[in-house]
């Protein structure tokens, strides 16, 4: 709940409290307020994925059933995340660039690899039956997937195509202090939208596990 | 499309996503509660009729 009031806040003092960026500098310069849900769902997708790998590889090489639940919760918080900041920039892209995509951009295409890779594994994990074999498969496209967050991270600031530089933890940032207070605004109840969504689906995912072991109670029973 | 056209969509398409996702993860929740409810009822049921 927190995350969600700390979202509808960041948006609210996005769309009319922080100030507008310089014309001269932007082709769409009202546009340009995307990002202050845009950035911190990108930062919460991270975060997704992050979860993602710790609770593939514990899962892969300890067994751990609460890794698997994190497994399932945080594949699915990654691919609304991602969802929510792949759609927002190819907006921007369109209203900015005058394009939605930039197939030769690093950044964009290493980011909807992995929107499409938490695609697959919760599509993946529906259409196939429960088990080891399974979860082992999914797991590891978990673990091997995670390579594209740090190429993600860096790629802005190996080869700058077309997507826009980091504008804050850098000397080069320019961000306007009041855009600052916003868009941390945003990082923060992102950030806690997301986990508190992750914990969240381990808690019904276990919910899930109870239910198949009572039903297959039931069935015996009968 | 002029620039408030474009933020309209693109925060009209993302508060759609988060607001799908949440309503998704509280409704499977709310049903399976209750589903876990009946069956722990009726598992208990039998178990005082033997």
């Amino acid at each position: 709940m927190a995350g969600l009031t700390g979202a509808g806040l960041t948006l609210w003092l996005g769309l009319t409290w922080a100030p507008s960026v310089s014309i001269d500098a932007f082709e769409a310069p009202i546009a340009q307020r995307i990002f202050y849900w845009h950035v911190p769902s990108a930062w919460a997708a991270m975060i997704a994925f992050s979860f993602l790998f710790v609770g593939s590889t514990v899962w892969f090489f300890k067994r751990e059933d609460w890794a698997w639940r994190m497994h399932v919760a945080s594949s699915e918080a990654g691919l609304a995340t991602g969802l929510m900041c792949v759609w927002s920039g190819c907006i921007w892209g369109s209203a900015e660039w005058g394009v939605p995509w930039d197939w030769t951009d690093v950044r964009l295409n290493t980011f909807a690899i992995l929107t499409l890779l938490a695609l697959f594994l919760v599509l993946g994990r529906k259409s196939q039956p429960d088990g080891i074999e399974t979860r082992d498969t999914f797991a590891a496209f978990g673990i091997y997937g995670f390579v594209l967050v740090p190429i993600t991270y860096i790629a802005t600031r190996l080869w700058q195509i077309r997507h826009p530089g980091p504008v804050i933890a850098t000397s080069e940032g320019s961000l306007n202090s009041d855009m600052g207070v916003v868009l941390a605004l945003g990082g923060i109840s992102f950030t806690i939208l997301v986990v508190g969504h992750i914990l969240y689906g381990m808690k019904l995912s276990q919910l899930e596990l109870k239910f198949e072991n009572l039903q297959k109670q039931y069935e015996e029973r009968l | 499309m002029s620039g408030e056209t474009h933020l309209a969509a693109a925060y009209l398409g993302m508060i759609a996503a988060l607001g799908i996702w949440t309503w998704t993860v509280f409704s499977r929740s709310k049903k399976l509660e209750e589903r876990i409810k009946a069956l722990e009822l009726a598992l208990s049921d039998g178990n005082e009729s033997e």
